[in-house]
């Protein structure tokens, strides 16, 4: 999987939880959950888990701390998968 | 400082299950899983210790400028309960914040401030008019001088709540 997929497949799991359907339709790497997609802070964590079970890894604290942004997710999937 | 937090019981209900498995260990400590598990009205305590983390780290974040998911680094203690309002106390590293809540049947509403003498300055306001943002961060200016401003706003509740002297 290369990184355009897995911006697909974290679409996939971001989507029912998008506020702003609008900064989802023109989603960069740099959206902010929060700020751009208004998405509910209780709702990240089911972000979070949703992103372990779709790539099979597991998301440390300090790990989870950062993510923020589409580019946060997606290099902390990275650098999980890297250490499988 | 001052920030506030207010849930919509019934839409949270709807919006997340927090007994999917895996869940609470994100974003509740041992202490507060304990809680959880033993209270009376488990649905209604989750909703509640989220609500003090949210209040706190609004404080947290613009005390610091540092924006984080920090739940587990926030942690609730030292619970009160008045006959009317429940009081705790949130800790985050070397930072405390006071928080005062009232809690209905459908709706949570939390207020946490930097310093617990300003539990008792607490105004809300009922418009947004008049409230400026700077670097994200809601404030009035009165007499010339910036208050700081809070709002929260869930399903069919919104409140927005500042500092008076």
């Amino acid at each position: 999987m290369n990184r355009a997929e897995r911006i697909n497949t974290l679409k996939a799991i971001v989507k029912p939880f998008v506020k702003n359907h609008e900064a989802f339709d023109t989603l960069t790497e740099e959206t902010d959950f929060i700020s751009d997609l208004n998405i509910n802070s209780a709702n990240l964590v089911d972000i979070v888990l949703d992103v372990e079970e779709a790539f099979h890894i597991e998301i440390d604290n300090a790990s989870m701390e950062k993510m923020l942004t589409i580019k946060a997710a997606l290099d902390i999937i990275e650098t999980k998968l890297a250490e499988k | 400082m001052i920030g506030n937090d207010i849930i919509d019981l019934d839409l949270a209900k709807r919006e997340s299950n927090w007994q999917r498995k895996g869940y609470l260990n994100k974003i509740m400590t041992t202490g507060e899983q304990e809680l959880i598990h033993n209270a009376q009205n488990p649905h209604e305590m989750v909703w509640y210790l989220w609500s003090l983390k949210e209040a706190a780290y609004k404080i947290y974040n613009r005390q610091t400028q540092h924006r984080g998911f920090i739940p587990l680094r926030l942690e609730c203690k030292e619970f009160e309960w008045n006959g009317t309002d429940h009081y705790a106390k949130v800790y985050c590293g070397i930072h405390e914040f006071w928080t005062q809540t009232r809690i209905t049947k459908s709706c949570i509403d939390t207020i946490a401030v930097g310093e617990k003498d300003n539990l008792k300055k607490v105004v809300s306001l009922h418009s947004k008019a008049g409230i400026e943002k700077k670097n994200g961060i809601p404030f009035r200016i009165v007499d010339a001088v910036l208050k700081p401003v809070s709002i929260s706003h869930h399903g069919r509740y919104e409140r927005i709540v500042s500092l008076i002297e």
